[in-house]
C-alpha cells in the first residue's frame, strides 16, 4: 500500500516526460490530478494503517528500502500529499509559461514524491537519497518555469538553490556516514531508541554539528538563508508553495530524525548557538519585512522568521518544545501556502510584486483574494485562533522553560527576543495591508479568485482556522512519539 | 597441465579473447585487406566472449579469487589472481572497449545528402569503409573545406581495431597481474595503443596531443620502473603479495623504502589516471584526437590504471600500510583543479576531460583510509563513471554526427558540435538523445536520478569518514557542490527552448542518418545506466 502511493507519482511523471509531450494541458492536468488524487489516498490510508516496509536494496551501500509512519512524520505526509494536490489542481486553470505542460507536472509529481519518501523513511543512507530527489526537479521548475520576465534571475535562483542545499546534504551525508560508522546501523527507529548511547560525546558533537550545519542549509537557519528569497521570488506559484511547504519542512524533519533523536548528547553542546540563530533569524525576517518591497520576498523573509521559531522551539530540548516545533512546521507549512497561493495570484494578475506601485486596494476590487491575504496575514503573526497561535506561542513558552540541561539565561533571552518578532511581525502584516487591502482605489482592477483557485484559497483557509481552533488532534499525534524521543535522551 | 606452469585456458579467457581477436583482426587483414566491417565483428565478438568470461570471475566470494599461471606445488605462487574486483574492473574494461568500437563502427561510404551541400564533397567514390571520425571536424574545420566530410583515421579498420583490443588486453591483465614483470608489460600494452590511437587523428592537435601522452607515459613508465625495482629493493621479492609488504615491514628501513616505492607507482600511475598534478596531457589528448578516442581514454584506460593502482595497494591495504595517505593529496587537488577549469570550458570534450581529472579525484580518494571497504569502493566508483562518461561521450559524437551532416546549418553560422551551445534545447528536439545525456550529467554529478552516481559517490565517501579523514571529507564536499555546478551548466543548456534558427535549420534540412553504431552505443550505455540508477546494486555489488 505504501509502496502504492510512493511508485504512482515517479510513474506518472515518467510517463508524463515520456509519453506527454504532445499532450495538452487539461489532459496532463487530469492526469497529474489523479495520480495526486491516489497519492493522497494512499498515504491517508498508510497514516491510518501504519505499514511497515523493510527490504534490501544496495547491499553493497546497506542501503534498505526501509519506510514507515509514525506520529511525526504523520502530519508532514498528509500535509505534503494534501498540498500535492493542491498545487496541481491550482495549476489547472494557468498552463505553465516557459515549458511543456508534462514536464512542469512531472517536476511537481517528483518533487511531491522526493518529500513523501523523505517524510516516510527509516533508513539514515536512504533519508539522503530521498532528500536530494526534490532537487532536480525543483530546479527545473525555477529555471524553467519562473519568473518569466527575468531569465538572468531564474538561472540565479536555481543555481543559488541548488548548490546551497546540495552543499547542505552532502554535508548532512558526511554526517549520517560518520553516524552509521559510529553506531553501526543505519535504521533510524534503532538510531533513536539507542539515542546515542555508546557513542562518545566527541563524535556525538562532531556528528551532530555536520548533520545540523547541513540541514540549517535546508531550514534555512539564518545565516544560511540567504538561497531562499530569491528562490521563492522566481518560482512559479506552485513552486513557491511546494517550496515553502514542503522542502523546508524536510529540514526541520531532518533536525528532528536525525542529530535531536539519534545524537542527543551532541545535539544538546550546539542547541545554545542554534537558539541563539534562531532568535536573531525571527529578528532578521522581521526587520527584512518592514522595508522589503517585493511582496514575495517579504513572504519568503517571513519564512525565515518562522522557521527561527520552530528551531528555537527545538533547541529547547524539552517535549513541549519538540511539540511546538512540529506544530509550528505544520502550521507554518498551511500558512505559507496560503499566503503563497494568494501572493502568487496577485503577482500574476498585476504583473510584479513590487509595493511601492500604486494599486487597486484588493478590499474594494478583490475582496476574496484581500481577505485570504489577511487572515494567512494574521495567522502568520501568531493571532489566537489561528493556525500560527499555537506553534509560535508553545515555542516562545518551550524557550522560556527549556530542559534543565539547557542555559535558561540564553533560552530566555531568545524567548524574549521571539516576542520582540512576533511584534515585527504584527508591524509588517499591517504594513502590507495598508498597501495591498485598505484604500479606497478601484483601478486598475484586477479579477478576483475563481473556481479552483478559490476552491484552493478556500481550502487552505479553511484549514489555517481548523488548526487554530481545534490545535487538539495533531498535537495529541504528535505528543507520545515526541515525549519518547526527548524520553530517551540521556 | 603441461610443464612446470599451471594454465587454465579458461580463468585466463579475459585476457585471451581480445589478445587473440587482436591477432585475428591482423592476420585476416594481411589475407584479405579492406574488409572493414569483418574486422570490427571480430573484435565485437572478442569482447563478448572476453565480458562472458570475466562474469563467473566477478559473482565469486572475495575469498576465492579465481588463480591460474601457478608454479608447481611446493612453492604454489600464482601470477595471475582475479578476484571479483579484477574480475569487475576487467568486465568494466572490456564493456568500456565495446562500446568505443561501436561509436567507431565503419560507416559505408554513402553519397553526401544531396540538398545539403555544394561545399562538402565527402570523398565520393571511395570504395572501402571508412571509419567515422567526428573529431576531426572541430580542429580541421578552418583548415579544409570539406569540413563536413568525416575523412577516414588513417591506418584502416584492421589497425584500428587490433588497437582497441590489445589496449583491452593490456587492461584486462594489469589486473590480475600479481608480478611486477607482467605488472608492468601489460600497464605498457594498455597504454600504446591509446597513444597510437590518438596519433592516427591524423591532424595536427591530434598528433601533438598523441606527443604529449607519449611523452608523459614514457616518464611514467620509467618512475613505474624505478618505483618496482625499490619494491624488490625492499621486499625482496618481484610479486605484489602480502607476504611480500610484511617482509618488508618487518625492518623501519626496509619500510621506508617501501614507501617511496609505492610513492612512486602511484605517481607513475597518476599520469595514467590523470591525477593532478600529473594531468597536463589530458585535455590536450582528449580534444586532439577524436571523440571515440577520447572515450577509450576516458573509460578503459581509466579502469586499466585503476585496476593496476588496485594490485599495487592490496597487500598494503590488508598490511595497513601509511604510505597510502599520499593518495589523499592527490585525490584533493585533482578534485579542484579538475571541477574548476570543468567549470570554465565551452568545448563539451574538453570539458568531459576536466571532469575525468576530477572524477579521477574521486576515483583514488577512498584508497586514501586505509579500510578494507577502500579497494571496492574506488572499483564501484570507477565503473559507475565509466558507464555515464561513456554515454555522455555517444550522445557528443552522436550531436557532432547531427551537425555535421547538416551543413545547411553549418553555413548559417550555427556553431558545430564542439561547443556546448549545440546541446541548447536538445531535449526539445531530440527528446531521447537529450534525456540520454541529461540521465548521464546527473549521474556525473551524483544527482537523483542519477542515483548510479549518487550511491557511487556515497560508496566513495564511506571508508574516508570512516577513517576520520575529515579535511580530505569536507574537500569532497565542496567538490561535490562544483561538479553539481559543472553538470549543471551543461544540463540547463538541454532544458532550455531551442534556439529558434536551429530549430528552422533542422526542419529545413532532412535529418542525415545517424551512424548506426554510434546509436547501438548510445542505446546500449543509456539502458545500462538507467537500469543501474534503478538497481545501483548491479554494478556496485560486482566489486565484492
Amino acid at each position: 500500500m505504501i509502496l502504492l502511493a510512493l511508485a504512482v507519482l515517479p510513474a506518472v511523471a515518467l510517463w508524463l516526460l515520456a509519453a506527454g509531450r504532445g499532450l495538452d494541458h487539461r489532459t496532463v492536468s487530469t492526469v497529474s490530478l489523479a495520480a495526486s488524487l491516489v497519492a493522497l489516498a494512499c498515504t491517508v490510508a498508510a497514516v491510518v494503517a501504519r505499514p511497515e516496509v523493510d527490504r534490501p536494496w544496495v547491499p553493497a551501500l546497506g542501503l534498505r528500502w526501509q519506510l514507515g509512519v509514525d506520529g511525526i512524520s504523520a502530519p508532514l505526509l498528509l500535509l505534503t500529499a494534501a498540498l500535492g494536490v493542491a498545487v496541481v489542481a491550482h495549476s489547472r486553470s494557468r498552463p505553465p509559461a516557459g515549458g511543456t505542460s508534462s514536464a512542469f507536472h512531472s517536476c511537481l509529481l517528483l518533487v511531491e514524491f522526493g518529500a513523501l519518501a523523505t517524510f516516510l523513511t527509516r533508513d539514515a543512507v536512504l533519508f539522503f537519497v530521498a532528500f536530494e530527489v526534490v532537487l532536480v526537479p525543483m530546479w527545473v521548475l525555477i529555471t524553467r518555469f519562473g519568473d518569466a520576465h527575468r531569465p538572468a534571475a531564474r538561472a540565479d535562483a536555481g543555481g543559488r538553490f541548488v548548490l546551497y542545499t546540495a552543499l547542505g546534504s552532502t554535508l548532512m551525508l558526511i554526517g549520517i556516514l560518520a553516524l552509521v560508522q559510529a553506531a553501526g546501523t543505519a535504521d533510524l527507529t534503532i538510531l533513536a531508541e539507542a539515542a546515542g548511547h555508546g557513542i562518545p560525546l566527541h563524535t556525538q558533537t562532531v556528528v551532530a554539528a555536520l548533520l545540523t550545519a547541513g540541514l540549517a542549509i535546508k531550514v534555512p537557519v539564518w545565516p544560511l538563508h540567504t538561497w531562499l528569497p530569491p528562490a521563492h521570488t522566481t518560482a512559479p506559484t506552485a513552486g513557491s508553495v511546494l517550496l515553502a511547504a514542503v522542502l523546508l519542512k524536510m529540514g526541520t524533519y531532518g533536525l528532528v530524525r536525525l542529530p535531536l533523536a539519534t545524537v542527543p548528547g551532541g545535539f544538546a553542546r550546539l542547541a545554545p548557538a542554534l537558539a541563539v540563530l534562531g532568535a536573531v533569524g525571527i529578528l532578521w525576517g522581521g526587520l527584512a519585512c518592514l522595508v522589503e518591497r517585493d511582496l514575495k520576498r517579504l513572504v519568503a523573509y517571513s519564512s525565515v522568521a518562522h522557521m527561527g521559531f520552530v528551531v528555537l522551539a527545538l533547541a529547547a530540548g524539552s517535549s513541549t518544545g519538540l511539540q511546538a516545533a512540529l506544530f509550528a512546521n505544520v502550521a507554518h507549512g498551511v500558512i505559507s501556502a496560503l499566503l503563497f497561493v494568494v501572493v502568487g495570484g496577485l503577482k500574476e494578475r498585476w504583473g510584479s510584486a513590487d509595493l511601492e506601485t500604486a494599486r487597486a486596494a484588493l478590499r474594494e476590487v478583490a475582496p476574496r483574494l484581500g481577505f485570504s491575504l489577511l487572515l494567512g496575514l494574521a495567522a502568520a503573526l501568531g493571532l489566537p485562533g489561528l493556525a500560527g497561535f499555537w506553534g509560535e506561542w508553545l515555542a516562545v513558552y518551550a524557550a522560556w522553560s527549556p530542559a534543565p540541561d539547557r542555559p535558561l539565561g540564553l533560552l530566555r533571552a531568545c524567548a524574549v527576543a521571539a516576542v520582540l518578532g512576533t511584534v515585527l511581525a504584527a508591524g509588517y502584516a499591517l504594513r502590507v495591508a495598508r498597501l495591498v487591502w485598505s484604500g479606497a482605489r478601484t483601478e486598475p482592477r484586477v479579477e478576483d479568485a475563481r473556481s479552483v483557485e478559490w476552491g484552493v484559497i478556500a481550502a487552505l483557509v479553511a484549514a489555517v482556522v481548523v488548526l487554530g481552533v481545534l490545535p487538539g488532534p495533531l498535537l495529541a499525534t504528535t505528543s507520545s512519539a515526541a515525549s519518547a524521543l526527548v524520553g530517551a535522551a540521556p | 597441465m603441461t610443464g612446470p606452469l599451471a594454465i587454465d585456458a579458461a580463468v585466463l579467457a579475459p585476457v585471451l579473447a581480445p589478445a587473440g581477436g587482436a591477432l585475428f583482426v591482423l592476420v585476416l587483414d594481411a589475407i584479405a585487406p579492406r574488409r572493414g566491417a569483418v574486422h570490427a565483428w571480430v573484435g565485437v565478438l572478442a569482447l563478448v566472449l572476453g565480458i562472458s568470461s570475466a562474469v563467473p570471475g566477478a559473482l565469486r566470494a572475495p575469498g576465492n579469487p579465481l588463480r591460474t599461471l601457478c608454479l608447481p606445488a611446493p612453492d604454489g605462487a600464482c601470477f595471475y589472481d582475479a578476484g571479483p574486483l579484477a574480475s569487475a574492473l576487467q568486465l568494466g574494461a572490456l564493456f568500456s572497449t565495446l562500446v568505443v568500437l561501436l561509436l567507431l563502427w565503419p560507416v559505408p561510404p554513402v553519397p553526401t545528402p544531396a540538398p545539403a551541400a555544394p561545399a562538402a564533397p565527402a570523398a565520393p567514390g571511395q570504395p572501402s569503409p571508412r571509419f567515422w571520425v567526428p573529431g576531426r571536424r572541430g580542429s580541421a574545420a578552418s583548415a579544409h573545406p570539406i569540413a563536413g566530410g568525416g575523412a577516414p583515421m588513417r591506418g584502416g579498420p584492421a589497425v584500428l581495431v587490433a588497437l582497441l583490443l590489445a589496449g583491452t588486453a593490456g587492461a584486462t591483465a594489469v589486473a590480475a597481474a600479481t608480478d611486477l614483470g607482467s605488472w608492468l608489460v601489460a600497464l605498457e600494452l594498455a597504454t600504446l595503443p591509446a597513444i597510437a590511437l590518438v596519433a592516427l587523428g591524423g591532424t595536427r592537435p591530434a598528433i601533438e596531443g598523441a606527443v604529449s601522452l607519449l611523452l608523459t607515459s614514457l616518464l611514467s613508465f620509467a618512475v613505474a620502473v624505478l618505483g618496482a625495482a625499490l619494491w624488490v629493493v625492499a621486499s625482496g621479492e618481484a610479486v605484489f603479495t602480502t607476504g611480500a609488504v610484511a617482509r618488508a615491514t618487518a625492518t623501519p628501513e626496509r619500510s621506508a623504502v617501501l614507501g617511496l616505492a609505492v610513492l612512486l607507482l602511484v605517481a607513475g600511475l597518476g599520469f595514467k589516471l590523470s591525477l593532478v598534478p600529473f594531468h597536463a596531457w589530458t585535455p590536450q589528448a582528449y580534444a586532439g584526437g577524436s571523440e571515440p578516442v577520447a572515450a577509450f581514454l576516458a573509460a578503459t584506460s581509466k579502469i586499466a590504471a585503476l585496476a593496476a593502482l588496485v594490485v599495487v595497494l592490496r597487500p598494503l591495504a590488508e598490511a595497513g600500510h601509511a604510505a597510502v595517505v599520499a593518495v589523499a593529496v592527490l585525490a584533493a587537488a585533482s578534485m579542484t583543479v579538475g571541477n574548476v577549469l570543468a567549470l570554465v570550458q565551452d568545448d563539451p570534450v574538453r570539458l568531459l576531460a576536466w571532469s575525468t581529472v576530477a572524477q579521477a579525484g574521486w576515483v583514488v580518494m577512498p584508497l586514501a583510509a586505509v579500510r578494507p571497504t577502500s579497494l571496492p569502493a574506488a572499483g564501484g566508483y570507477v565503473l559507475a563513471y565509466a558507464l555515464a562518461t561513456l554515454l555522455a561521450f555517444g550522445v557528443v559524437v552522436l550531436v557532432g554526427a547531427g551537425l555535421r551532416d547538416a551543413p545547411a546549418a553549418l553555413g548559417r553560422g550555427v556553431p558545430h558540435g564542439r561547443s556546448l551551445t549545440a546541446y541548447r534545447g536538445l531535449l526539445r528536439t531530440r527528446p531521447l538523445l537529450g534525456a540520454a545525456l541529461g540521465l548521464a550529467l546527473v549521474s556525473l554529478a551524483g544527482l537523483p536520478p542519477g542515483i548510479l552516481g549518487l550511491a557511487a559517490k556515497v560508496l566513495a565517501l564511506q571508508p574516508v569518514v570512516a577513517a576520520g579523514l575529515w579535511p580530505l571529507a569536507l574537500v569532497a564536499v565542496a567538490n561535490a557542490v562544483v561538479g553539481i555546478a559543472v553538470y549543471l551548466r551543461w544540463f540547463a543548456l538541454l532544458v532550455q527552448p531551442p534556439e529558434p534558427v536551429a530549430s528552422a535549420a533542422a526542419v529545413a534540412a532532412p535529418a542525415a542518418p545517424a551512424p548506426p553504431g554510434a546509436v547501438a552505443a548510445v542505446a546500449l550505455t543509456g539502458i545500462a545506466l538507467a537500469v543501474t540508477c534503478i538497481a545501483p546494486q548491479l554494478v556496485l555489488g560486482l566489486v565484492g
